[in-house]
């Protein structure tokens, strides 16, 4: 009776360990504002969040053939995210025109804009082209 | 034992309705988001919380055959990733003619030096 309650309080801390990590990672997501740190977020459901919630029902489950196959699933998982979350990194590298802009999240929700060297320098071209332009078209 | 049994469904029921929740959140996410690849991930994360609520409910219902289910789904959502990703830099590299391979980033890159370097041969 008592080696069942252990199993129980057992499986009980692994899922609300799996579920803070889901709800961090949806919170996450919903507080960052760039696809690339929004993937950072939603990794920590891919590996952790699901690793810990089957972690439980394998505890629950005991040992047998089921919980084999729920352990694939996490291991299929490990396997997958990286290789998603790279296809993901990739779709938003090629597409995104401000890829060099660094923002900044700070305590009351506000955005500062930090750029690297580069990013600097090419916007900093493309403002005096676009001033350029205007100040011909006045001519 | 029909008290711990009564506690392995609250604890179920508990985990299910929070992931319920989360899904919502996250369907909130993939509509919301300002562009295609916020969307990706927010539908990734739904697959995610997908396979957790059929594995609990495989173990909750006793039904076996789910955790085949589950590692199902997991391969579909990630050929879906893939594919939606592959699908998406096609037509993003067709609109704006670029190269369409592996050296795409670098050929972004090398557009906007490009620009750049243009500019500061005009200036003096």
């Amino acid at each position: 009776m008592i080696g069942e309650w252990i199993r129980f309080v057992l499986a009980a801390l692994c899922m609300a360990l799996g579920l803070v990590f889901m709800i961090s990672a949806v919170f996450g997501v919903k507080r960052f504002h760039h696809a690339l740190n929004r993937m950072h977020a939603a990794a920590l459901g891919d590996t952790l969040g699901i690793l810990f919630v089957i972690l439980s029902l394998i505890i629950m489950k005991g040992f047998s053939m089921d919980s084999l196959k729920l352990s694939m699933v996490i291991v299929f998982f490990w396997v997958a995210s990286p290789v998603s979350g790279h296809m993901i990194s990739r779709l938003e590298a090629m597409t995104d025109e401000r890829l060099g802009e660094i923002s900044v999240l700070e305590k009351n929700n506000a955005i500062r804009v930090q750029m690297d060297d580069q990013a600097s320098m090419i916007r900093e071209v493309s403002d005096k082209k676009r001033k350029k332009k205007k100040g011909g078209k006045n001519r | 034992m029909e008290l711990i049994q009564q506690a392995y469904d609250l604890l179920m029921t508990a985990a299910v309705v929070i992931l319920a929740v989360l899904i919502i959140l996250s369907i909130i996410r993939s509509i919301l988001g300002p562009g295609i690849s916020d969307r990706i991930i927010a539908v990734n994360m739904i697959g995610t919380m997908i396979i957790m609520i059929t594995a609990v409910f495989s173990v909750w219902l006793k039904e076996n055959y789910l955790a085949d289910v589950c590692l199902i789904y997991a391969m579909i959502s990630f050929l879906g990733v893939v594919v939606l990703c592959k699908v998406y830099t096609g037509v993003y590299l067709q609109r704006k003619h670029m190269k369409a391979d592996l050296g795409a980033i670098e050929d972004n890159l090398s557009r906007q030096n490009r620009e750049g370097l243009d500019e500061k041969e005009v200036q003096p």
